[in-house]
This record gives C-alpha cells, sequence and structure tokens, in this order.
C-alpha cells in the first residue's frame, strides 16, 4: 500500500466529520438495539423467562437483525454511499481534489476505502447496541438474571462477516451510480427502485441476480425460509463477484469521465 | 531564450460540435506574473481547466516546467496551487480543517496551515464552518489553500471575485510579495484589465477562444502610445486635410472630425497657425488617449 493511499484515506477520513453519513452511521448503529430496549422495559414481565432461555443470544440477534436486515441496513449503505460521493459534488470539490497531486486510483480506491470502513464501524455499532440491549434490561430490572446462555461469539461474527458480505454489491453499485451524477436524487431514488426490486423478487426463483437480496436472503434463512425464494448455493461468493465486477465498471468509468470538475 | 513555467501549443478544445479554443499557445515565463484576460465566456476558464486535466485534452499539448503535464501529473501537480472559478471548500469543515485534509495529501509542516491563515487574512475563525463564511472569506480561504504547501507555480482563475476594494488591494500586495519574495510563477485570469493592470508583468488576451495578444505589460504600453491620436474640428475640412498633406501627414475623417495619430507639440502648434493664416476657424484640437482598458476592449471587438 502507498505512502500517498495512506495520506488520501485520512484525508478523505477527515472529510466525512460532521457529515450526514457519519450522523447515518452513528444513529443507524443504534436505532434497533434502542427499539429492542424500549420494547423489553416495556414488557418487563416476560424478562426473567426470556433471559433464562439457552437461546436468549440468538433470539436477540434475530430480533435486532429483522428490520435491520430487511429494510434499514439496505436503506442506510444507499445513503451512506452516496451521501460520500456527494460531499465533493456539493461542495464543488472535485476541482480541488483532482489537482491534488495523487493519481485517480488512489482517489478512487481511497474514497471507496472509506465507504468500507464506515460499514464496518457501522456494524461494530450495532454489535455494541445488540450487547447493550441485553444489559441494560438486566441492570435496571429487578429479578432479571444475566443471560444464562453462553455468548455465541463464533455464530456473532460469523453472522457479521456474511451480513457485510452482503452488503458490498450494493456500496459498488451506489458508488457507481453516485460517482457518475451530480444530481443527489439520482443514486438515491437508483437505490431505492432496486431495493424494491428486491423485496418483490424475494420468492422469484431468479430472485439471487438482483444484488440487493442477499441481506434478506442470509436473514430469512436462519429463521422463516420459507418466505423467500432463497438460493440453494453459497450466495455470499455471488455478493463478492458482484462486487469486483461492479467496482471494477466502476473505476473504468470513472478514470475515463471527460470533466473531472 | 526564456525559461517557461506553463507552456501549452495549439491548444484546440470543442464542446461537441462548438470550437471553444482555436490553437491557444500559452507562454508563461518563470518568475512572472501573467494576466490571463477575457471577457466572461472566452476560453480562459476552460484553458486553465484543461491545463490542469480537469478536462480531456483534444488536441494540442500542455507543458509545465518543461515537461508534458500527462506523463508527469503527479510531481507537476505537487509544484502547483491552483483556484478554479469558485471556491472549493467542504462547507461542513472549519477553515483549519479544510487545510488540514490538504496538509495530509500534501505532507507539508502542519505549522503551514496557521501560516497560510495569517497571510490571507484569516487567523482565526475558530469553529465557523466554511459554509457560514462570506464569499470573500471563501475566496481568501481558496488562496490559503493554493498556497498550503508552498508552490512554485500558483493558478488563480478570478481570485478576488466577491472580494471588497481593500480585500482586492489586499490579495494584489499578497500576490506581489509572494512573487517578489518567493519567486512563485503566478497566473491570474480577469475579465478586467484595470484590476490586474497593477499586477501583473505579462499580458495573455483571450476572445472567442482564440489568443489576441501575449507580451509583457510593456508590450501593451507600447500599443497604447501608438493608439494616441490628435483630433482636429475646423470650418473647412478640405482645405485642412490638403494642408495636412502637405506635412506628410496621414489624415483620417471620423465623425466629421480629422484624426492624426500622435502629433509632437510643435507640429500641432505649427498646423494650428498655418489654419488660421488660411482663414481656416478651429474649432477643436484634442489628444484622445486610449486607456489599456480601452485598448482591450477595442482588441476584443475588433
Amino acid at each position: 500500500m502507498s505512502l500517498s493511499f495512506i495520506h488520501s484515506f485520512q484525508s478523505e477520513r477527515l472529510k466525512t466529520k460532521r457529515s450526514l453519513a457519519l450522523w447515518i452511521v452513528i444513529i443507524g448503529g443504534f436505532f434497533t438495539p434502542v427499539i429492542v430496549t424500549i420494547i423489553r422495559l416495556v414488557q418487563y414481565k416476560t424478562l426473567p423467562a426470556m433471559y433464562s432461555s439457552d437461546k436468549f443470544w440468538m433470539q436477540l440477534w434475530q430480533n435486532s437483525w429483522e428490520s435491520m436486515a430487511i429494510f434499514l441496513l439496505p436503506m442506510g449503505v444507499v445513503l451512506a454511499t452516496s451521501l460520500i460521493t456527494q460531499i465533493e459534488y456539493k461542495n464543488n470539490t472535485w476541482k480541488q481534489l483532482h489537482t491534488t497531486p495523487l493519481s485517480l486510483t488512489t482517489i478512487f480506491f481511497s474514497k471507496l476505502t472509506v465507504i468500507l470502513v464506515m460499514m464496518f464501524q457501522f456494524f461494530v455499532l450495532f454489535n455494541i447496541g445488540i450487547y447493550l440491549s441485553a444489559i441494560i434490561p438486566y441492570l435496571l430490572v429487578s429479578g432479571v438474571p444475566y443471560p444464562k446462555a453462553p455468548f455465541p461469539y463464533l455464530y456473532f461474527l460469523e453472522q457479521n462477516l456474511f451480513y457485510f458480505i452482503d452488503c458490498l454489491p450494493i456500496i459498488a453499485l451506489q458508488y457507481l451510480i453516485s460517482m457518475q451524477f451530480k444530481n443527489f436524487l439520482v443514486p438515491v431514488g437508483a437505490g431505492f427502485v432496486f431495493w424494491f426490486g428486491a423485496l418483490a423478487s424475494l420468492s422469484w426463483k431468479y430472485g439471487y441476480i438482483i444484488p440487493y437480496t442477499y441481506t434478506t436472503f442470509l436473514f430469512l434463512k436462519s429463521g422463516i425460509a420459507n418466505k423467500a425464494a432463497i438460493p440453494d448455493f453459497n450466495f455470499h461468493w455471488l455478493a463478492v463477484g458482484y462486487f469486483v465486477v461492479i467496482t471494477a465498471m466502476s473505476y473504468a468509468l470513472y478514470v475515463t469521465k471527460k470533466e473531472k470538475g | 531564450m526564456p525559461d517557461y513555467c506553463i507552456q501549452t501549443n495549439n491548444l484546440t478544445h470543442h464542446f461537441l460540435q462548438q470550437e471553444v479554443l482555436h490553437e491557444i499557445n500559452l507562454n508563461v515565463e518563470t518568475g512572472s506574473i501573467y494576466g490571463f484576460l477575457g471577457p466572461n465566456g472566452a476560453g480562459k476558464t476552460t484553458t486553465l481547466r484543461l491545463a490542469l486535466g480537469l478536462l480531456k485534452k483534444q488536441r494540442g499539448a500542455i507543458y509545465f516546467f518543461g515537461l508534458p503535464f500527462h506523463e508527469n501529473r503527479i510531481s507537476i501537480l505537487k509544484k502547483i496551487g491552483s483556484l478554479i472559478e469558485s471556491p472549493s471548500l467542504y462547507g461542513h469543515l472549519t477553515a483549519k480543517e479544510n487545510l488540514s485534509l490538504l496538509q495530509k495529501v500534501y505532507q507539508c509542516p502542519k505549522e503551514r496551515i496557521q501560516h497560510v491563515l495569517n497571510l490571507v487574512g484569516l487567523p482565526d475563525t475558530g469553529n465557523k464552518k466554511a459554509s457560514q463564511f462570506s464569499l470573500g472569506m471563501k475566496q481568501r480561504l481558496s488562496i490559503a489553500i493554493a498556497l498550503l504547501h508552498n508552490p512554485a507555480l500558483l493558478i488563480l482563475d478570478e481570485p478576488t471575485n466577491g472580494l471588497d476594494p481593500n480585500g482586492i488591494i489586499e490579495v494584489r500586495e499578497l500576490l506581489k510579495k509572494l512573487n517578489q519574495e518567493d519567486g512563485i510563477t503566478i497566473l491570474i485570469s480577469s475579465h478586467l484589465l484595470a484590476e490586474i493592470e497593477k499586477l501583473v508583468t505579462h499580458v495573455g488576451i483571450i476572445n472567442q477562444g482564440r489568443l489576441l495578444f501575449q507580451g509583457t505589460l510593456d508590450d501593451l504600453k507600447n500599443r497604447q502610445q501608438l493608439s494616441l491620436q490628435t483630433v482636429f474640428e475646423t470650418s473647412d475640412q478640405e482645405k485642412t486635410l490638403r494642408l495636412m498633406s502637405d506635412h506628410n501627414l496621414s489624415p483620417r475623417v471620423e465623425n466629421g472630425k480629422i484624426i492624426l495619430p500622435s502629433l509632437a507639440r510643435e507640429t500641432i502648434a505649427t498646423l494650428n497657425q498655418q489654419l488660421v493664416a488660411n482663414d481656416v476657424l478651429v474649432y477643436e484640437i484634442s489628444v484622445v488617449k486610449n486607456d489599456l482598458e480601452s485598448i482591450f476592449i477595442d482588441m476584443i471587438n475588433h
């Protein structure tokens, strides 16, 4: 990794300070855990039995990911990715960026890396949130025991990895669109259309060709699999393939763009 | 042979079918302050955007410091500070943060941030975000950004836009100082000659995508000298013209007045004496002095 990439990455990171994209990551990370915590505090009478269950962590994981996998995560990725590239359009700074001594490759990949790191941050915050949503009711409600079930580290890590991988095609496609269009509504609108398309095609046997379906497939696979035509092959590889191909296309379009600011 | 900081050879550019630049041969001497002049839409910004690689080059060649731009883009851009059109600032960040993110890219000393803020008269804007700045403050911060890495060449596209008269004078003095004390070559574009004639050493005039003049400010001033005219208005135009021809002068008639090129004071006095002696009434003898602005306007209008 060249030094100029690291410097460019640091610069790109600084641009996200106080940005809406960063707030989406922080708020998005804690949104569902806060809702789960509130519901549990409201239904406090059910907590002692729930916390004694052997499946406590698995149930918490499923509850937390329900709205996240199907709605919040794809939408959050659409918005955060589009907002990161819009920082340059909105501030009219592409021309400034393109007259710095950085190669186009460095600029392209440092921006993409910032988005990936932000997604990683989101996963970290979300997992912290999930843990806190388990611990806060235990601390606040008397008579609630500490969860009896062992904490499934490996399962959580594996699932996090899969969700992260399944987000990659969404990131790549949103990045491609938002790098090409100045109007913020284009990438966001396209993101919504793809997401609706993904929801509509969940029960279609070829639904997996739409790259926005994978997070939903992953969630449904571990619970209510009969509600969707979940592919019987390892679709995470398809997500990786989409990511690589779309990123390559995005890079080619970016470097050959006639106007750079 | 002069040492050129920027050279373009036959730079030509089309937007769709329309030719917006026609064989531009820009020669910016190292150490100079080059005023790139032209009315709005003349092709100044397009030339500068092409030179900096913001537009894809179609025809012609671009050299910086004697090196072809596209083959040496990164090493050349390390030595250039630029401000193209409106300010390019991250509105959600403070002045220091805007400079800090470029300091990371250029890897220049952190002390440069405060130094350039002091230079442009923005020593302490605190936590105020750039989006809350006035246009003048944004322009100053953009100049600070261009100066951050202590470049050898500054390219400034209409940098005084939005500045009040005091601000314009301050920026002019700052640029002069940078040129004289630090040896920075400056290319500054403007649509007003009056605004930059006190600053520049060289001038290039562009209109409708064609470079009409390029040379030193003194060359342009010589043109001003050549453009001085003496105007006569008399009661008998024919007799006056004949008398002037006898003195080997080449008068022409415009709007009922007789126009001669710049004349010596003695010649004017002699002509006047002879006109009076020949019973011609002299209503007016005046010298029309064209300023640089009128030469510039004359150049872009013809």
